[in-house]
């Protein structure tokens, strides 16, 4: 299979802690890889190593053939990110900041406003980046890792702070992308029902541990043989619960280990 | 060169630029003003009249362009830490190092400029009110490069500074100790303490003559690379989590 991102046994340990453990990732060039877990699951901290931000304790991985540190530039040429909470430089415009972004990519004039347009933000692109609503910020962010439409996209919950009618347009925009232009996304969410309805593949991470990947139908059979209803309406409204099932199951089981 | 203009455009509202002008604009005029007020004064003491020009302005210049610098050094640094814009620098093909020498580079020729302004009243002021044939166009130039070369070390360690601290208070706070530390040790003639940048910043300005002292130009120099060049190493190696 034609893999764009692969991770082997990806581990982060912070002092004693380990957020990320173990975790080999699979991530098919074209296809949209939904990342799901809780709070503190380690999505960030695996995306953050992705990029590059911090280093791996232990494993490897390679993006389209290349690694960090020595490609660190050819890299992240290619990735359009966004990474928890939206960074930006307050006393700019939210033009002027897509601008800076545009420069260092060496990206024409009229990339940014097909990024402010992309995004909804046309109208607001004069207005200080600071003075932005959370939702705007997002769209912001959102925006910056759209630039240039880039070959792969790695965002960290990008529809969070944004209203209901906002989560459904950038839910759309986000699935539209690989057919717009060819594209690789790697979205990540705490919502199974969210990402059921744009990703291709799955990977669902708990306490740094990666509990299952695959396609969503992979899920779904899943489903059926851990024997529940095979009616299909059903199961589509259980696919949450069934994410939540899993999660459940695996923090029992450690709870068994640490007592014993 | 994309880094330097990239670099630049970012300064934008951030005040960076205003600061050192201003701080040439008020050097220079406090300069002028001072000959207007004090000439008789100042040309009575009892000192050479290119030392009394060099000398008993520099107290004051020196003093503003040290706040100047450390102002303006915590300001380029803040900016990328308010809305955590330096994460996103981290996520693009730029080269935090790169960045780095960029500030430095701006900081220093604004603060060139600054210098030059200050320096262009002293020269407007000697040719008019100094005696007749007293001012010397060479002692000016050798004192305000040494001078220009004896700031830099504040100016190399509070960029290092400033780029290691989210928070713009521990900068400002590290600035202002700094220089009333130096204020408090700038007639110590003990050759250990030029290791503190502000203390040789001020020797000009304490010094009675307009003679540069080679031991400082040399320790001046020696700092500024060092504190430069650790402050490269930093950003290549510690990152901003
Ligand atoms: N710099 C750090 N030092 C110590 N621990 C950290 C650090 N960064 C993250 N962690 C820990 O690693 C774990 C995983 O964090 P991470 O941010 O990756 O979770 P997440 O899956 O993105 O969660 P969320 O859905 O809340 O964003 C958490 O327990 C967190 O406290
Ligand atoms: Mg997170």
């Amino acid at each position: 299979m034609d893999y764009i991102i692969t991770t082997e046994g990806l581990t982060k340990k912070y002092k004693t802690f380990i957020s990320v453990n173990d975790c080999s990732l699979h991530i098919r060039k074209g296809t949209i890889y939904g990342f799901l877990g809780p709070n503190g699951a380690g999505k960030s901290t695996t995306m953050k190593m992705l990029l590059g931000l911090t280093a791996p304790t232990k494993g490897r991985f390679t993006i389209d053939g290349r690694r960090f540190p020595e490609d660190r530039l050819a890299i992240l040429k290619e990735i359009g990110s966004f990474i928890e909470s939206p960074s930006f430089y307050a006393n700019l415009t939210g033009r002027e900041n897509l601008d800076i972004i545009r420069r260092i990519l060496g990206l024409p004039k009229d990339s940014v406003d097909d990024a402010l347009e992309l995004v909804g933000l046309t109208e607001f692109g004069n207005r200080l980046a600071k003075k932005y609503s959370l939702g705007m910020k997002q769209r912001l962010g959102l925006a910056g890792a759209l630039l240039g439409r880039p070959p792969i996209l790695i965002l960290d919950e990008p529809t969070n702070g944004l209203d209901p009618s906002g989560i459904h347009e950038i839910r759309i925009l986000i699935k539209s992308l690989p057919g717009l232009y060819n594209c690789t996304i790697m979205i990540s969410s705490h919502m199974l029902s969210e990402v059921e309805l744009m990703a291709d593949d799955i990977g669902i991470l708990n306490h740094g541990r990666l509990l299952f990947e695959g396609t969503l139908d992979d899920l779904r059979q899943n489903t059926r043989k851990a024997g529940m209803s095979a009616d299909h309406k059903l199961i589509e409204n259980q696919l949450e619960d069934v994410f939540l099932a899993m999660i459940e199951q695996d923090n029992a089981a450690r709870k068994q280990r640490a007592k014993l | 060169m994309r880094t330097l203009a990239v670099e630049l455009r970012k300064e934008k509202r951030t005040g960076v630029i205003p600061v050192l002008l201003a701080v040439g604009i008020l050097g220079a005029g406090y300069a002028f003003l001072n000959f207007i007020v004090r000439k008789d004064t100042l040309l009575g003491l009892p000192l050479a009249p290119m030392d009394v020009l060099l000398t008993q302005l520099y107290g004051m210049i020196t003093i503003l362009n040290m706040f100047g610098i450390v102002v303006a050094a915590c300001m380029i640094y803040n900016m990328e830490f308010k809305g955590t814009a330096i994460k996103r620098m981290y996520l693009l093909p730029v080269s935090v190092p790169g960045m780095y020498l960029c500030k430095f580079l701006i900081l220093l020729t604004l603060f060139f400029a600054a210098v030059a302004l200050q320096n262009l009243a002293l020269v407007r002021i000697g040719m008019t009110d100094l005696p007749q044939g007293a001012f010397e166009m060479g002692t000016l130039m050798k004192f305000a490069g040494y001078s220009f070369l004896t700031a830099m070390p504040v100016l190399s360690f509070m960029v290092l500074i400033s780029s290691r601290f989210e928070n713009m208070w521990v900068p400002l706070g590290i600035g202002v100790a700094g220089f009333l530390s130096g204020m408090a040790l700038a007639n110590s003639n003990l050759n250990l303490l030029m290791i503190h940048p502000f203390l040789i910043m001020l020797k000009p300005a304490v010094a009675m003559s307009a003679q540069p002292d080679k031991m400082v130009a040399i320790a001046a120099f020696i700092e500024t690379l060092a504190f430069l060049g650790a402050g490269l190493w930093m950003a290549k190696n510690l990152r901003y989590e």
